[in-house]
């Protein structure tokens, strides 16, 4: 069976096509954060939407033609602006969110900025309200009905220290002390808020800020958390990486269930998905070492494929190509956006490393030191872009992966 | 051959010699030494000289006031009288003084007092992306930006660090030089030096992340102090690091090399 499998792929049973540009589109300024996919106005046409260092979001059509763009620039009078870095004084550092806020059927857009101040916008990029929080907003503002009231409630923490819950109309319901800033973005489940902060330490509380467990690691925490049944049964677990270059499951209960060590920082969300139809989920992420890497839900590694710099950005699980298998797109600083064969590539139990060798044009080192018989990483296509890879988002109609760049290009890229 | 390299004097009659003439333009250059060894008037002292010649320097004070440091100036002797001097004592009005610095034909030196700047300030509160430092730069950005100005002290890194309150300082350190080199000011850090005598500096990062290390010190001798001064080391600079003794007499700083002890 391994040798049969292996044969295949030396035959060139594996992926055709290649990854080209359909186009690209110049914002003249730094990206600092992935772009989202989404239907805003409900007419089945998909928005790609960013922000940018210089404080604006856009939005673009499928083409890349600018539909809407608004300018988040606060008016601050000359002498707190010398408080700020100028250079990223405005900066919008993570992607926005959408959500039908006011129930008219389209989507509003809601961010936050470094200045402190979160927005919320019309499907036409209209300011609907801004609210403003003490700190810097730099995870993404998640909106969600965490109490099943039937209202979505507006969640975001602050480099201020607190963590804040605001009503779909922008008001202030709760404002939660938690004693260190924070840059993660919150998760949320069974009306619990888990997020990570600065300090280090996971936080899970209540919609009313009671604490109900803290987890500490040796890192600032800046990744979301992410969520879900990895073992395949009723329970959820929490699975969150650390700048200590841990990744962390633990229970709803906030204790350990297993940690995985890289050599690197950790500084985005994991991405949970079934990989090889075992019914569990398991857990791809990538780290500051340059590796992205996929684990079982038990913590240990299935393969890792080695870049020639950091991940910092969420990788994106999806089947790019439409043959029903899934592949893994993750972009690097090494300003490469790399796609991944989600089950990696199992080495020949006689020809220890030829199957890998021959098929990768990227980094052999996982190959050359990879034992018979196990998976490693395997490349099935690269596109270099313009620069350092902030993040990507992945339009599902039309196969396109949409990236943003370090020096503020949007690149669209098909699958052909 | 080799491109001469411009260079920003020190004006202490003796040491520059030991330097090629004196420190290279743009250079970091950390000025370290115990309290009382004369680190801010050296410092003042070059910014005095380098206004005489029609050049424009920025002296941020977080230790001592405008009023402070101007007396003690004229009471080393220096005639700034004849350099136009002025201070930022209030955020507001810093395009005044930008202004007085573009318009007067003479040379500038632009205090930048950090203690009263702070009191005039009630109403903002420093957070993760308001800070102290930030007021600092941004004010070296637009004195660099508006005036032709070429000198940057920054008196002291100790009190910066107090007021700032680094979480990560050896990361922040690295952005602080970065972000000065960047400037392309000749930039004197005055750093308190520890008691223990064993680093330059706080974090000791600062030792390597600078171009250059002058050294003062007071020295016991018998029931008397001699003040000295050394080059620890100066890129792109062939110099001489040995101690020199070091002397303010008739408004000028004087550097005796050999041994000469100026109390004998």
């Amino acid at each position: 069976m391994k040798i049969t499998f292996g044969l295949k792929r030396l035959l060139g049973k594996g992926k055709r096509g290649q990854i080209k540009e359909k186009w690209k589109f110049d914002s003249k300024t730094s990206l600092l954060a992935p772009p989202i996919i989404c239907d805003l106005a409900n007419t089945g046409q998909k928005n790609i939407v960013f922000g940018t260092n210089n404080g604006k979001i856009y939005s673009l059509d499928k083409d890349g033609a600018v539909k809407w763009v608004f300018d988040a620039k606060e008016q601050v009078d000359q002498v707190e602006l010398m408080f700020f870095d100028v250079e990223t004084a405005n900066s919008i550092q993570s992607s926005p969110n959408t959500y039908d806020l006011n129930g008219d059927g389209k989507k509003e857009v809601v961010f936050g900025s470094e200045m402190g101040v979160v927005y919320a916008l019309n499907h036409q990029g209209k300011s609907l309200w801004k609210f403003k929080a003490d700190g810097s907003v730099r995870g993404r503002v998640v909106i969600k009905d965490i109490n099943n009231d039937g209202k979505a409630e507006v969640i975001f923490g602050s480099g201020d220290t607190h963590l804040y819950i605001l009503s779909a109309r922008g008001e202030l319901l709760q404002k939660h002390e938690i004693g260190a800033q924070i840059e993660s973005t919150p998760e949320t489940i069974n009306e619990k808020i888990i997020f990570g902060c600065n300090d280090g330490t996971i936080h899970c509380i209540t919609q009313a800020g009671h604490e109900i467990w803290t987890f500490k690691t040796e890192g600032k925490v800046v990744a979301q958390p992410a969520i879900g049944k990895i073992f395949g049964d009723e329970k959820n677990y929490i699975v969150i990486g650390s700048l200590d270059h841990y990744l962390y499951a633990l229970n709803l209960e906030g204790e350990l269930v297993w940690k995985f060590k890289t050599d690197g920082a950790i500084y985005s969300r994991a991405t949970l998905a079934d990989i090889n139809r075992d019914k569990k989920l398991e857990i791809i992420f990538g780290s500051c070492d340059n590796n992205v890497y996929a684990l079982q839900c038990t913590g240990e590694k299935i393969w890792s494929y080695e870049t020639d710099f950091w991940i910092v950005a969420p990788v994106i699980v999806d089947d790019i190509d439409k043959d029903g298998n899934l592949e893994i797109i993750a972009g690097s600083y090494d300003h490469n956006i790399y796609i991944l064969d989600a089950k990696g590539n199992y080495m020949l139990d006689y020809v220890p490393g030829l199957s890998g060798v021959m098929q990768q044009t990227g980094s052999y080192t996982d190959v050359m030191t990879s034992e018979p018989g196990k998976v490693t990483g395997k490349k099935i296509w690269q596109y270099q872009a313009d620069g350092v890879v902030v993040g990507c988002a992945f339009i599902n109609e039309t196969k396109n992966i949409v990236v943003n760049t370090r020096p503020g290009k949007v690149n669209n890229l098909e699958h052909e | 051959m080799a491109e001469q390299t411009e260079r920003v004097k020190t004006y202490i009659q003796g040491f520059d010699e030991a330097m090629q003439g004196g420190i290279p333009k743009g250079h970091l250059v950390l000025v370290s030494g115990t309290a009382g060894s004369m680190k801010s008037s050296m410092c003042f002292n070059i910014l005095y000289n380098e206004a005489l010649n029609g050049q424009t320097g920025l002296y941020v004070s977080l230790e001592q006031s405008y009023e402070s440091l101007y007396k003690h100036f004229i009471n080393m002797g220096l005639k700034l009288d004849n350099i136009n001097v002025q201070s930022i004592k209030d955020l507001s009005k810093i395009d005044e003084v930008v202004n007085s610095a573009k318009t007067v034909d003479k040379g500038s030196i632009i205090i930048a007092d950090m203690g009263c700047i702070r009191k005039e300030i009630k109403d903002i509160r420093v957070g993760d992306n308001k800070s102290w430092l930030n007021v600092i730069k941004n004010i070296a950005k637009k004195i660099k930006m508006e005036t032709n100005c070429s000198l940057f002290v920054l008196d002291s890194l100790s009190a910066l660090y107090t007021l700032s309150r680094f979480e990560n300082p050896r990361v922040e350190l690295f952005y602080i030089f970065e972000f000065l080199r960047d400037m392309s000011l000749t930039t004197y850090l005055i750093s308190e030096m520890p008691l223990d005598g064993r680093k330059y500096s706080d974090y000791g990062i600062e030792d390597y992340l600078a171009d250059g290390i002058i050294h003062l010190r007071l020295t016991p001798f018998r029931r008397n102090v001699v003040r000295e001064i050394s080059v620890v080391k100066m890129r792109a600079t062939d110099c001489n690091n040995d101690v020199f003794s070091l002397e303010f007499k008739s408004g000028q700083f004087q550097a005796l090399y050999g041994g000469q002890n100026p109390l004998l």
